[in-house]
């Protein structure tokens, strides 16, 4: 994989499901080697959780997994049998960079300690991401991603609207996975910061990713609020406070229109063509605005109730009005800007068949993000791995497998 | 304590960015050791220095700001003057990075494009952060976290169950979650930079970050026709697996159970009440059809206890589980006080404060440049005499001039 940003960078990743693999598919789509260790029989827990083609499960076809895991080498191993262990370590020896998402006390137990594996590789990066970090009272807490992001007040201010009874409903955590996406980004970023390091000094550093820290971080607005201005919130609901931006009903949709700012409400009122109800004192001033915002809004959302989406972001747009539709998934698959922005890209997999995935999020003048391979089957580079660089025979790998360690 | 030098020591950022998506990457590079220097004038500072101040502290100094500057430097240039362009293009010949996070081809128009920062500096990365990218039909359109949470799908699978749209935008999800996603990019090329002597441009779409992180959903689209709807707290898989309500004003615990033996360890934990003795919860897939009553049953238990109570009870029989922080919660929790993670900030105008630091940690490594975000121009010394090397009448001309303003 010559030419990419991470060409030539090795990377061992060692986790399961999705907050360790986002950052080895970081690194992957980058052209980073990234051998990903599963465990035998089952392989990662994605392969479990789909979404599945007709919505058959089959550990080969699970969406999440297969976005999860392009670019990446797969080999089996149990890790908790001698010879497991021992192959870990090998892997481990030949390689710039080592992701792993384990609990903490297992990682110990195991003999995985970074203080351990610094003797053997002196400029491994080890990079442990967890949902709650290397130390600290609730270090080995059982977790998963909503208790992490309610652990990190994210929950709690996720607006609690939509509705009928925002008052019973209780926090909510982001759709999907967020909480273990973020883990695994803020993941990646530290470990290229390790990897620049190691790359001057010759040696590695072991870096330690909390989820609940990495979601934390993202509430810095309201920690900063708190700290300066002694700020605490109820549960939020719907709109941001002091951003007057909203979403409207049109007749065939909806969408998200910030038109509440000062420096978007004369313009707006002109796109609507100066309606009188604009003219009311409640509205001239922004503070009285803000005020009585319900009634403003209830006032424009008369006026885009009827009108289609299009029309209302027509006319937004050409008043320079920040507006936009409130896109399901296919809209966004089918709109123009996904298909100018290469928004998509069919990979084929053997087992999978094509189909399509979201790009990798940015664009690099130089070295461009790209699918060189799909996820990996179950087991698929045992041979390549195994045989080819740390020497095992293929009947070495035939008793290995008997045994359960491959 | 470690003496090891910070990652990015030696690599310098020409800061152009502002508000909140920009100055995030920006603040990443900066604590992790890059010398940041943050652009802005007197007639244009960044505008989220003046933002939600409620206090008449320092007017130029917003908590929000504070939360997002931190460990970078500030000076003053009229980039609309055209001697203002050329100091930068100046700092930008000693410098590695270029950050900005325009609404649009701003830096085109200043003459200060990739193609001419090349010229200026041969390795040069460029990073240009947006809401929809610097290529295709809304290159030129300001984005909005809300608006790019709408347009990226992201509202329509934020929700209860059977909700209406909610941004998630809670104070700038998309943008801090686009951020790190271009501070990776710019640690990747600085790597490729570093083997091949080649710079670049980075273009980020908050957008398409917001995809990217919703994989699961555009999947289910792509290869099913279907269009995923909120499902508030519920999992694929896990039942029970949501928040339930404790003592206390507004306050839950959130609880996720995975198999039969995180189930029977919860049901002890509770003290076997008949109800988990019940056909319809014996196994996980009845007790994820029958969710709904579930959550009530033990919704029961739990609104006998506090949420630090129930959480204690049950991590101590081996079951996920864990306290709904609000934010004074997450403030005090001592968890995050034992890990250093809030950072003592001598904040001038302010006071000494405990705001959020990054979830960047080296074990045994250096700590990050955790120094006070900067008042306007507070390193036009710096920058100006020590890396311009400027005599003072040549800077005092420039500040008649209005090139530094």
């Amino acid at each position: 994989m010559s030419g990419q940003a991470l060409s030539g960078l090795k990377v061992v990743e060692w986790s399961d499901f999705v907050s360790g693999p986002y950052c080895g598919k970081l690194l992957a789509d980058l052209g980073a080697e990234v051998i990903k260790v599963e465990r035998p029989g089952t392989g990662d827990k994605a392969r479990s959780y789909g979404p599945f083609p007709q919505d058959i499960p089959h550990p080969e076809k699970s969406g999440l997994f297969l976005y999860l895991n392009t670019n990446k080498l797969g080999v089996t191993l149990d890790v908790r049998t001698a010879t497991g262990a021992q192959i870990l370590s090998k892997l481990v020896e030949q390689a710039d960079v080592l992701v792993e998402n384990n609990p903490p006390r297992e990682v110990e137990e195991l003999g995985f300690a970074y203080k351990r594996l610094s003797e053997i590789n002196p400029r491994l990066v080890m990079a442990s991401i967890t949902p709650f970090g290397q130390t600290g009272p609730y270090r080995d807490y059982r977790s998963c991603d909503l208790i992490s992001f309610n652990a990190s007040g994210l929950a709690f201010v996720n607006p609690s609207d939509g509705v009928e009874d925002p008052e019973g409903q209780p926090p909510l955590k982001g759709p999907g996975h967020q909480g273990d996406f973020v883990a695994g980004l803020s993941g990646a970023v530290a470990t290229m910061a390790a990897v620049l390091t190691s790359r001057v000094t010759g040696s590695g550093q072991h870096v330690d990713v909390s989820e609940q820290e990495a979601l934390a971080s993202i509430m810095r607005s309201y920690l900063g609020l708190h700290a300066i201005e002694a700020m605490t919130w109820k549960r939020l609901k719907g709109s941001i406070p002091g951003m007057v931006s909203d979403k409207y009903h049109c007749a065939d949709g909806m969408v998200y229109l910030l038109c509440g700012q000062d420096r978007f409400w004369a313009q707006w009122m002109k796109a609507m063509g100066d309606p009188d109800w604009a003219q009311n004192e409640l509205f001239q001033d922004r503070i009285s605005r803000r005020e009585n915002w319900d009634a403003a809004k209830a006032m424009i959302e008369e006026w885009t109730r009827e009108r289609t989406v299009e029309e209302v972001v027509r006319t937004a747009d050409a008043s320079r009005v920040p507006c936009r539709p409130i896109n399901t998934v296919k809209a966004l698959a089918n709109s123009e800007l996904a298909a100018a922005r290469d928004y998509f890209v069919d990979v084929d997999h053997k087992e999978a068949g094509t189909v399509k995935y979201p790009v990798g999020p940015f664009k690099l003048s130089q070295t461009p993000w790209r699918v060189q391979r799909p996820a990996p089957l179950l087991g698929e580079h045992n041979e390549e791995v195994y045989c080819n660089r740390l020497g095992y025979t293929r009947q070495e790998l035939t008793v290995m497998r008997a045994g359960g360690v491959i | 304590m470690s003496t090891q030098k910070l990652p990015l020591e030696g690599v310098r950022v020409v800061d152009f960015t502002a508000i909140w998506a920009g100055p995030h990457v920006t603040q990443w590079l900066a604590v992790m050791g890059a010398d940041v220097i943050k652009i802005e004038s007197n007639i244009r500072p960044d505008a989220e220095r003046a933002a939600f101040i409620r206090t008449t502290t320092e007017p130029t100094m917003s908590a929000v700001f504070a939360a997002l500057n931190y460990a970078k430097k500030a000076c003053t240039l009229n980039m609309t003057n055209p001697k203002g362009r050329d100091l930068a293009r100046e700092i930008i010949k000693v410098s590695d990075v270029v950050a900005e996070n325009f609404g649009g081809a701003v830096m085109d128009r200043w003459g200060l494009g990739y193609p001419e920062l090349k010229r200026l500096k041969s390795d040069i990365i460029l990073y240009s952060g947006s809401g929809f990218g610097r290529t295709g039909p809304y290159s030129e359109l300001p984005a909005f976290a809300g608006i790019v949470e709408a347009l990226g799908g992201m509202c329509l699978l934020n929700g209860y169950l059977g909700s209406e749209p909610l941004p998630m935008a809670t104070r700038g999800y998309a943008d801090l979650t686009s951020a790190q996603h271009g501070a990776y990019a710019i640690l990747a090329a600085l790597y490729h930079r570093s083997k091949t002597g080649e710079g670049q441009h980075i273009d980020l779409s908050m957008t398409e970050v917001v995809g990217a992180l919703l994989p699961e959903a555009i999947m289910d689209y792509t290869m099913n026709d279907r269009v995923p709807r909120p499902q508030g707290n519920r999992d694929v898989a896990m039942a029970p697996h949501g928040c339930y309500r404790c003592q206390g004003d507004d306050e839950w615990v959130a609880i996720a159970i995975s198999n039969d033996e995180e189930w029977r360890a919860f049901c002890n934990a509770m003290g076997n009440p008949e109800w988990t003795n019940e056909d319809r919860f014996r196994d996980g897939l009845s007790r994820w059809k029958n969710q709904e009553e579930l959550d009530q049953l033990v919704g029961e238990w739990t609104g006998n206890r506090t949420r630090f109570e129930a959480t204690d009870i049950l991590q101590k029989a081996g079951v996920m589980a864990g306290p709904s922080l609000k934010v004074e919660d997450v403030a005090h929790d001592p968890h995050l006080a034992e890990r250093g993670f809030f950072v003592e900030l001598d904040q001038p105008g302010i006071g000494v404060l405990p705001m959020a630091g990054l979830p960047w940690k080296v074990v045994d490594g250096p700590r990050g440049d955790y120094e006070h975000s900067p008042a306007l121009g507070e390193h036009n010394d710096y920058v100006f005499k020590e890396l311009l090397k400027m005599s003072d009448e040549e800077m005092a001309r420039l500040q008649e001039e209005e090139a530094i303003l």
